[in-house]
């Protein structure tokens, strides 16, 4: 690993030191030595390492910026940066969900202009549509932060399971509660489904696709709560009784590691689980039982990759999608130095080869933004080799995908920005957890919601 | 003028008092602002209603009604009794029992003794990582045995993530945890005992209950007594092991005034209000155990 990122290091740096003597420097130069915290999102050590490979090269080529990386819980973002805005300590850069990019920019905490002009630089046509249309502001034109990476959920299955069962793949409704019926069966314990159970931001994820499929939002085009309303009590209803075939208790993300231990047939997950589904030693580092061959279960799978099938649309009344897009985005920390500081170090990021280095961190999971990278020969070319296993045309296609996601935030083309503010409170999947934790009824837990939503406005 | 030495008015008595006020000037300046300072602004907070961007505006008791008035401020209350009672309870006689045992002499004792402190020096977070893997509901050790192989259970539950049995795994937890600290305590009260006393007894035709309860128990009282109420106070706060093993599932009084303040609407005011009443809760708690109990 260290050899790697040495080798990286110094290719990164040599590309460039040349691609930048090649460039007329159209960036502002940093004249004074200026330090700037960036906080990432991604909190996994070998992602950590491959940021500060960019930041160290970066700071080479401009000896005068010092960037400091500070990795920040997904979860715990919203209450960090509140906190930080209070002490008047906020970083010049954040990587940021859209959604939450959105109520940070609602509530003023971040520099609008800077972002804005950044997209002007990269060029506004350079972008897939969908990913920009995630991070306006309610002025036409201007938005909140620059989108960086995407990725897009379906449900993942074992597709020789279905075969055998004579199950059609999960695609409706009505689909995916057979199967999850089928293959429930805790007495040998194995799962049907996993759906988020727990309070955090995973279960809204994989909630909204329902709501979408019912054609039930948060809100009408002109921002009216219809929170409230039939299809969503549906929706809720349908998602609680998929709850009973989940593995025991509130569940989140992690227990994907059942699936890739044989003990589920579907469960909702991003691109993010190509890898691990692809490359047998990367799924070794998960869960496995080998050490206890006694537990009932079976080990790793190495058959696992053929034999799982993604099926990204739901449909009920309608097709609903669903991804994320994750941007960059300068708080408003009132220190101009900093803010050129972070826009130099921004634009750095989205230059070839910084930008694809960066996305080759979770191969699948971080889709390019640009339309002009996803078509690259070297991003399709990843160091894993994942993306060979499904094929160049499969990828664009997911890539493409980002273009359609459908969120409770945008109705109708219009934004309305209380919907992030909704998400950034985990109000859907409090509610959630209620009904499948705490055995409280569909409507009293609705009702709560509800009321919680009135409290924002 | 003259200086502060000579002058005639400063007896040795006075330079005495003088000089160890100057020494100890620089703990109590950093007492004072790092424990009694956050005391008096959290107070002063709790009347107000918090805003992060803007400034606070004064509303007298609002909060603490609000508080109070919350039927899940009473859940809370409950939840921390029953945690604070339980886990007392069971580190105080986990400890005795283990502590009278120890106290016996048999091979290995030195060795044993001190392995029995492990999960107290243990770091709590490690620990708790492996309880949360020990109690997984479908890899973890717990229900393969209860399930698989006593067939105790019909069912895999998640007794961690499962808000109604959460609380008792956090309450088993924290024996486990901190029983070492009361043994430890107790036996080296034990070993102080001065044998003749139970020669004395046995001259009088004890019987070994009689001993532990005529000799042993007085002798142990106090000792137990304060560190029940040491307990009472550091389990009444706790926050680290409940948080850290369950979440915000098990929401004793810290964690849910941390919920109040930090999580979601951040209700900074009545987070303050929250910290206030159970600053005056154990309060009253240690001035009536402290007379009664340990009879100061």
């Amino acid at each position: 690993m260290k050899k790697l990122l040495t080798v990286l290091l110094v290719f990164l740096m040599g590309v460039s030191l040349y691609a930048n003597g090649q460039q007329e420097s159209s960036e502002p130069e940093i004249k004074e030595p200026v330090q700037i915290d960036f906080w990432t999102t991604e909190t996994q050590s070998d992602r950590q390492a491959t940021i500060q490979v960019l930041i160290d090269t970066y700071q080479i080529m401009n000896p005068n910026v010092t960037v400091k990386l500070i990795p920040v819980d997904e979860n715990d973002l919203a209450t960090q940066l509140n906190t930080a805005a209070a002490a008047k300590n906020m970083p010049a850069l954040i990587e940021v969900g859209a959604e939450n990019a959105v109520a940070f920019g609602t509530e003023g905490l971040l520099d609008e202009k800077a972002a804005t002009d950044m997209i002007g630089i990269i060029g506004k046509d350079a972008f897939y549509a969908g990913s920009l249309k995630l991070v306006e502001s309610p002025t036409s034109g201007s938005y909140y932060a620059t989108p960086y990476h995407g990725w897009v959920q379906g449900i993942w299955y074992r597709a020789d399971w279905f075969e055998e069962a004579g199950l059609q793949p999960p695609n409706t409704w009505e689909n995916i509660l057979k199967a999850a019926k089928y293959f429930y069966k805790p007495d040998d314990n194995q799962y049907g489904i996993l759906v988020g159970t727990k309070a955090e931001a995973y279960a809204e994820q994989c909630f909204t696709q329902f709501a979408m499929s019912n054609g039930a939002g948060l809100f009408d085009k002109d921002g009216n709560l219809v929170f409230n309303s039939p299809e969503m009590k549906e929706a809720v209803e349908f998602y609680a009784e998929l709850a009973k075939y989940t593995p025991p208790g509130p569940q989140t993300w992690r227990a994907r590691d059942y699936y890739l231990q044989g003990k589920m047939a579907m469960f909702f997950y991003s691109t993010y689980i190509m890898d691990d589904l692809a490359l047998a030693d990367v799924a070794a580092g998960s869960l496995t039982n080998e050490n206890f061959t006694e537990l009932a279960g079976n080990s790793f799978d190495p058959e696992l990759v053929e034999n799982t099938r993604m099926a990204s649309t739901v449909s009920n009344r309608k097709d609903a999608g669903y991804g994320v897009v994750n941007s960059l985005a300068f708080p408003a920390q009132g220190d101009a130095a900093k803010t050129e500081a972070a826009k130099g170090f921004l634009r750095y990021l989205y230059t070839p080869n910084a930008y694809i280095t960066f996305l080759h961190m979770a191969p699948g999971g971080m889709n390019p933004v640009l339309k002009e990278i996803a078509s690259n020969e070297r991003f399709q070319n990843d160091p894993k080799g994942i993306f060979k296993n499904y094929g160049k045309d499969k990828m664009v296609e997911i890539i493409a995908g980002l273009d359609s996601i459908e969120t409770f935030s945008i109705v109708e083309g219009n934004r309305i920005a209380a919907a992030s503010t909704i998400f950034s409170k985990q109000i859907i999947p409090q509610m959630l957890y209620k009904i499948t934790q705490e055995n409280i009824d569909v409507d009293s837990a609705m009702a709560w919601a509800e009321e919680e939503m009135n409290k924002l406005k | 003028m003259k200086s502060l030495v000579q002058s005639p008015g400063l007896d040795f008595h006075k330079r005495e008092v003088y000089l160890g006020w100057g020494l100890v000037f620089p703990s109590v300046f950093i007492i004072l602002s790092l424990i009694l300072y956050p005391i008096v602004y959290n107070i002063f907070l709790s009347f107000f209603d918090v805003s992060l961007g803007s400034s606070n505006t004064y509303i007298g008791l609002e909060n603490h009604k609000n508080v109070v008035s919350d039927v899940f401020f009473w859940k809370a209350l409950m939840t921390t009794i029953i945690y604070v009672v339980c886990t007392t309870l069971g580190t105080t006689l986990v400890g005795l029992i283990v502590a009278l045992v120890m106290n016996k002499e048999f091979p290995f004792r030195g060795l044993v003794r001190s392995l029995v402190l492990f999960p107290y020096v243990a770091p709590v977070i490690s620990v708790v990582f492996s309880w949360q893997f020990i109690f997984d509901p479908v890899n973890g050790i717990v229900m393969d045995v209860l399930v698989e192989r006593l067939g105790i259970l019909s069912d895999r539950v998640n007794l961690i993530g499962s808000p109604s049995s959460a609380v008792w795994v956090a309450i088993l937890f924290s024996i486990w945890k901190n029983f070492p600290f009361t043994y430890l305590m107790i036996l080296s009260r034990l070993q102080g005992i001065d044998q003749g006393l139970y020669e004395a007894a046995e001259v009088d035709g004890a019987s070994g209950w009689e001993k532990f309860r005529h000799v042993t128990l007085p002798e142990i009282y106090f000792i137990t007594g304060s560190i029940i109420l040491l307990r009472v106070i550091w389990n009444f706060n706790k926050f680290d092991e409940v948080f850290l093993l369950t979440g915000t599932n098990v929401k004793v009084l810290s964690v849910y005034t941390y919920y109040k303040a930090f999580v979601g609407t951040m209700e900074m005011g009545q987070g303050s209000a929250l910290a206030l009443i159970q600053f005056i809760l154990l309060i009253g708690f240690i001035l009536f155990y402290v007379r009664k109990v340990l009879k100061w």
